[in-house]
């Protein structure tokens, strides 16, 4: 069984976590915002599109970034608002151009495995910003806005 | 019939219909499983699938490409892969990343299951 990674919260209202690079670690701080957005009273769009987000990105730190070295960890910061959901990831590798990932939905992509996961993220999120070296992303959605595809069903997750 | 912990395939006139047993598709044990059961139904050459997405409703980049690696293996050896029975934000997934052009859609098992068998009459 997976140990819970530490977190702490600041003053702020961030509440930060190290994650060994296992993509099981993944779960125990997806179950803690979606705790998080429930308790809040997000819908059901909101919470499908902040899970699938938060999922790609952790993952992409982890087998992207850090590729899968367990000598290496990632930084996951996150704060929820009744306005906002704000998500911070941070992995420890090389780094990467998001304006050079191949674009997976042109007809010589659609077959490869790689870009998707940006994609959905940028798709399902109101601002995702990368730093200048890749290693380190920022995702936001307003709870004002709705998800992609779905106007807010108000159903709560 | 066949079982597996996520997935239950039954053959239906040398059409495989394939249900996933699974709300979720997203993180990496559940994407192992699901793309070994996969794997396990490109087993026979030119087999033609069905897979019924009924109640799943999480689903992560990584289940799309064990998807699209069946989809290959299948065409490789003369069979198909279709989707049906598609959760609305499911569904959303796969036009965003242009995959509704890839895979062959339906609305409901039922539809595919007729239009496979119809064009192996059809072919006979």
């Amino acid at each position: 069984m997976d140990q819970s990674p530490a977190d702490t919260r600041d003053s702020a209202g961030w509440t930060e976590e190290v994650l060994p690079t296992r993509l099981t670690a993944i779960r125990e701080s997806e179950r803690k915002v979606l705790a998080c957005l429930a308790a809040l009273g997000y819908g059901e769009d909101h919470c499908f599109a902040v899970r699938l987000a938060f999922e790609e990105a952790l993952i992409n730190a982890m087998k992207h970034g850090n590729r899968m070295d367990p000598s290496r960890q990632v930084r996951l910061a996150y704060r929820i608002s009744p306005e906002r959901v704000e998500i911070y990831v941070a992995d420890e590798g090389a780094g990467f151009r998001p304006d050079c990932v191949p674009d997976p939905t042109v007809d010589e992509n659609l077959q490869r495995p790689c870009g998707r996961g940006v994609m959905l993220m940028r798709s399902y999120m109101d601002e995702v910003n990368y730093s200048a070296n890749g290693t380190e992303v920022r995702m936001v959605k307003y709870r004002a806005n709705p998800v992609r595809g779905f106007p807010e069903s108000g159903r709560r997750c | 019939m066949m079982k597996d912990n996520i997935i239950q395939a039954m053959d239906r006139d040398g059409v495989t219909v394939a249900r996933i047993r699974a709300e979720a598709i997203l993180n990496e044990d559940q994407v192992q499983a699901f793309g070994q059961a996969l794997l396990a139904l490109a087993d026979i050459p030119g087999r033609r699938v069905i897979l019924n997405f009924l109640g799943v409703h999480h689903l992560s980049s990584l289940a799309l490409g064990e998807l699209i690696r069946l989809h290959k293996r299948l065409a490789e050896s003369g069979g198909e892969l279709c989707l049906a029975d598609i959760d609305p934000r499911i569904w959303e997934i796969f036009a965003i990343t242009r995959l509704d052009r890839l895979f062959r859609i339906f609305d409901r098992e039922e539809e595919a299951v007729a239009a496979l068998l119809g064009e192996g009459r059809a072919e006979t």
